[in-house]
This record gives C-alpha cells, structure tokens and sequence, in this order.
C-alpha cells in the first residue's frame, strides 16, 4: 500500500510540475515587479529619482473621482455584456445540439467573431457605427428610426460597446457548453423524454443544472477577460465620449503609457487583481468548484 | 412549428454574427472611394486590386507564417502541458489543491499593464524576446489557467468508474489516463483547443511588445494599415479576410468531437 501511496504522489507531481514552472517563472517576476512599483513614485520621466512612498498612490487613486467612475463603467460593462453573453451562448448551444440537420455551417458561422482578426472586425464596426456613412444609420432610416451618434453619444456608447462584445465573445460560450452538451450522457435525456416532459422543461431542469459546471466556468473566464477589456474600448471610443466608457484598464493604461506613471498605473493594477481575486474566490465557493468533487480511491 | 421556430433563431443569429463579416468582405472588394461612400453601398463594381496587393505583399505572408507557428505551437504545448494539471486537480485530493487550482486560475487576473513591462525585460535578459518560442511561451502562460480550468470540469464530469476497472486491470495511473481518460474527454479538447488556438492567433498586446520586428503575428501586422491619417480599408479588409481560410481550416478539424454522441456512444 505504501508502494501504492509513493506512486500516486510521483503521479500528481509529474502532472503538475510543468505547468507550475512555466506560471511560476512567467507570473512571480511580474508580479513582485508590479507590486513593488506600486508602492513607489516610479515614472519612466525621471527614472533616477524613485522613491518609496508607501500606500500614497493607493491613498490618491481611493480619493480620485476619475478612478471611482472608471470602477463603475468597468462594472456595468462586465456584468451586461457577460450576462448577455450566458444567456445567448446557453441557449443557442442548447438549439445548436438538438437540431437534426446538418449544422457545422452554422457552428462555423457562429465561431466567425471569434476567428477573424479582432483589429479588423473591431475597425470593421467603428465604420458601421459611424453615424453619417455607416450602415446602422443607412438601416435606422429605412425602418424609420432616428440616426444614433452610437460611439459618441452618452446615451448609446456604452451600449454599444456591449453589443460588440457580445458579438465577439458569445461563441466563446458557445463553444465551451457544445463541449459539455457533446459530453453528458444522453439517459437522463432519455429517461425524461419517456416521462413526458416538454423541450423546455428538458432544458430548464435538466440541461441547465448538468451543463451548470460549464457555463459557470465560462461566465468566470469571460468576466474576468470583460473586466480587462482593452482592445475594443481603445478603438472604438477610447473612452469617450469625456470618460464615460473609460474603464479601470484604459484609466491604469493612460498613467502608465501616456503619463508614464508606472507607479501609479500599478497601483490600479493591483487594486484590479484585488477585486478580481474576491468576486473570483466568492464566486467559486459558492458553487464549490474550488476543490475536485469526488476523487480516486 | 418547433422546429421552425428553432431554425428561425438559429439563422437570425447566425446573420447577426455574421453581418459585419459580410462588411468587411462587401469592403474588401471596394476601391477606397466606395469603402466610404455616402450613403453606404450594397451593389457596387467589385474590384480584386485589394487582395492582388495583399497575396503579392511577402510581408503579409510573414504575418501569416508567425501567427501560425505561434497559434499552434500555443495549442499544442498548451495542451500538452494543461490536460495534466487539469486531470490531476479534477481527480485527485492532496494538501493545497484547492489553493494551487485558484493560483492557477488567478495568472489569467493579472491587468496586462502589469505584465507587460516585466515581461519585456525578462525576455530581454534571457534572449527570447522578438522570437517565435518567446511568443509560445508567453501565449501558453496566458491561456494555461483557461485550458487547465475547463478540461477540469469535463474530467469531472467523465464517469470515475471506467478509470478504477483500468486499476484493478492492473493498469498504472499514466496508462489510465493517456488511454482512458484523454480519448473520453476528447469533445473538451476539441472546444479548449479551438479556444487557444484562436486566443493565440488574434492575441495582440503581448505579440506586440514581445515580437513587432522579427516575429509579427498577423494582428499586429493588420494593424500596421491603420494610420495617422488614414485607415487603408482595402488592404485591412482583404488581408483579414484571407486569414479567416486557415483558421476555418483549423476550426473545421478540430470541431469533429463536438458532434453530439461521437464519443459517449463508443463508451457505453
């Protein structure tokens, strides 16, 4: 038995050792770097003279309305585009699987935001939404609608911005709950079938709750990505119209490469790592995915 | 009427996600005077002196073999190295599992800005930066915790029983698990291998501070017609529609597990 214990262990730690060394040696360095910064007035402007000045960026950055605002966009964004994203990818993953018919024209088409070059697609939609020559005002005309300025109305930028998130990322959920609907078993399908139940109550009591561990991984990865959102935000608003689309990223990005702050674009880093850690470690005790649920022997 | 109504949303969907798409294809085909036209136009001469400039242009070609060598390489070490980890976490309790999976998963919290400068005077000091083995490297540190946390859940969802039967064969932990465990859990490779090879492939910042001059991936490179002044749409727009075919390409043959009852019917 003691053969047997001395086995397994060698097992487990041949398995994880090379991920462990390469996000050790890929995540410590940054890290430590980054935190370290934050606890000085570090600028790229006047390298020479850094100084320890302790908790004083996290003080400014706690008493600056501009960092309070950039929390709150970053919130509304994260929450209504990945709350948008669940609910499609869920439910067309849930279409997508019982239709009989051939569908791997429309899983391929339905993976397309996902492929194409986000630069260009995100290019692509700055020209759709442009208010005078775009194509989303060419159609609000036709069906009669007022043009929106879109990107540079308060009203409508955040807005938009979520709805191109959604484009893009709801194949990614997609994706990831075809995987675990390709992979249940298909009796309890059955079995509910036999006993009468409709599609909706198929999906409502059974789908939902077995694919449950896929979707809630899926909404984890996708609001942690969300809460990072660069690329799109910086292309097509930049965080206007003022800084009502600015988001925490944007904000640490403008001190650490436009102000060259890196001091304090770390210190927003770290507060940003911070809430993520919690809401994370909340979220996966809730639904208990911290640990495996039952294990070998 | 059901199935009907199920194909309805299906296609309404699959025109929403594929609109802009069809946008940049319907631009990839105008002379920059008709790609900003007002109002904008559906019916036009079509043109093919965009994608004549983007197949005779050697430096988008460049693109395309770094985006590939860095994609797939992602891919497969990204696998080679996750489907492990993930396979031990989901089946096995040892002193700090817990904590070692939400380390895992917190790499992927950390803003980029905080990575980035750290990283660049890393893989200055060991050499590797402006090459593609840097850029795998930095490409799999990002998408480890995301393979490593889905194939994870789908271990867990595979039935234990088949595992223990291979034990008491007699069978050791290595053999069950390259010759059970993985082909059972093969639709989440075909889902979490498409998702990092498409992470890897559109991913820019880091392409961007850790490559640019030798090693250009295609979205960096895509993003060398955005000017100052002018945004060359013809170009932008053909050369990312020609990068679709491969991804397609790699899509396509990693999607075959996904089909429904594939695997769970050789099983039971």
């Amino acid at each position: 038995m003691n053969q047997f214990k001395k086995e397994k262990n060698k097992f487990i730690i041949l398995m994880l050792m090379p991920a462990t060394i390469l996000l050790l040696g890929l995540t410590l360095f940054p890290f430590v770097v980054s935190f370290i910064l934050s606890f000085t007035d570090y600028s790229l402007l006047r390298p020479g003279q850094t100084k320890f000045i302790f908790l004083e960026n996290y003080i400014e950055l706690m008493k600056t309305k501009d960092f309070w605002i950039a929390l709150r966009v970053t919130v509304v964004f994260t929450v209504f585009a990945v709350a948008l994203q669940v609910v499609l990818g869920v439910v067309l993953a849930n279409l997508l699987h019982n239709e009989n018919a051939n569908v791997s024209f429309l899983r391929t088409i339905y993976l397309l935001p996902l492929a194409i070059t986000p630069i260009a697609a995100t290019f692509t939609f700055r020209l759709m939404f442009n208010p005078s020559l775009g194509v989303l005002n060419y159609f609000m005309k036709i069906l009669g609608f007022e043009p929106q300025a879109w990107l540079a109305s308060p009203s409508t930028a955040l807005f938009s911005l979520i709805i191109v998130d959604t484009w893009q990322w709801t194949p990614f959920i997609l994706l990831i709950c075809l995987g675990g609907l390709a992979s249940l078993p298909n009796e309890p399908f059955e079995a509910a079938k036999v006993d009468g139940a409709n599609s909706f109550q198929i999906f409502y009591k059974i789908t939902v709750p077995m694919l449950y561990p896929f979707i809630s991984l899926a909404l984890l990865f996708r609001s942690i990505d969300a809460f990072k959102t660069f690329d799109i935000i910086y292309v097509l608003t930049s965080g206007g119209p003022g800084i009502l689309t600015r988001t925490l990223n944007l904000y640490a990005f403008k001190h650490g490469i436009e102000y060259l702050s890196m001091g304090y674009a770390g210190s927003i880093a770290i507060v940003m790592l911070i809430i993520t850690i919690i809401v994370a470690q909340i979220f996966l005790r809730k639904n208990k995915l911290l640990q495996a649920k039952e294990t070998l022997r | 009427m059901k199935v009907l109504a199920r194909r309805l949303i299906l296609y309404i969907f699959a025109i929403w996600s594929f609109f802009p798409l069809y946008w940049l294809l319907n631009t990839s085909f105008k002379t920059s005077k008709d790609a900003l036209s007002k109002p904008p136009t559906f019916i036009f001469k079509p043109i093919l002196k965009n994608y004549y400039e983007v197949i005779s242009n050697n430096q988008v070609w460049g693109y395309f073999f770094d985006s590939l060598i860095v994609a797939l390489g992602t891919t497969f070490f990204g696998l080679l190295i996750g489907i492990p980890a993930a396979y031990v976490l989901a089946r096995f309790k040892f002193k700090g599992s817990a904590d070692f999976g939400f380390w895992i998963l917190s790499t992927r919290m950390t803003p980029p800005i905080a990575m980035l400068i750290p990283f660049f005077i890393l893989y200055l000091k060991i050499g590797i930066l402006d090459t593609h083995i840097g850029l795998i490297i930095a490409h799999v540190g990002l998408n480890l915790s995301i393979i490593v946390w889905i194939m994870r859940s789908f271990y867990e969802e595979l039935p234990m029983e088949i595992e223990e039967a291979s034990y008491v064969d007699g069978s050791s932990f290595f053999q069950t698990f390259y010759k059970i465990a993985v082909p059972l859990s093969l639709p989440g490779i075909s889902a979490v291998g498409i998702i990092t090879f498409l992470f890897s492939w559109n991913e820019f910042l880091f392409a961007l501070v850790l490559g640019d001059s030798v090693v250009r991936t295609a979205p960096v490179g895509l993003y060398g017609f955005v000017g100052y002044q002018t945004i060359y749409w013809g170009q932008l727009s053909a050369s990312a529609s020609l990068l679709l075919i491969p991804v397609l390409f790699f899509v396509f043959l990693f999607q075959k597990p996904l089909i429904k009852g594939l695997t769970f019917g050789s099983y039971k």
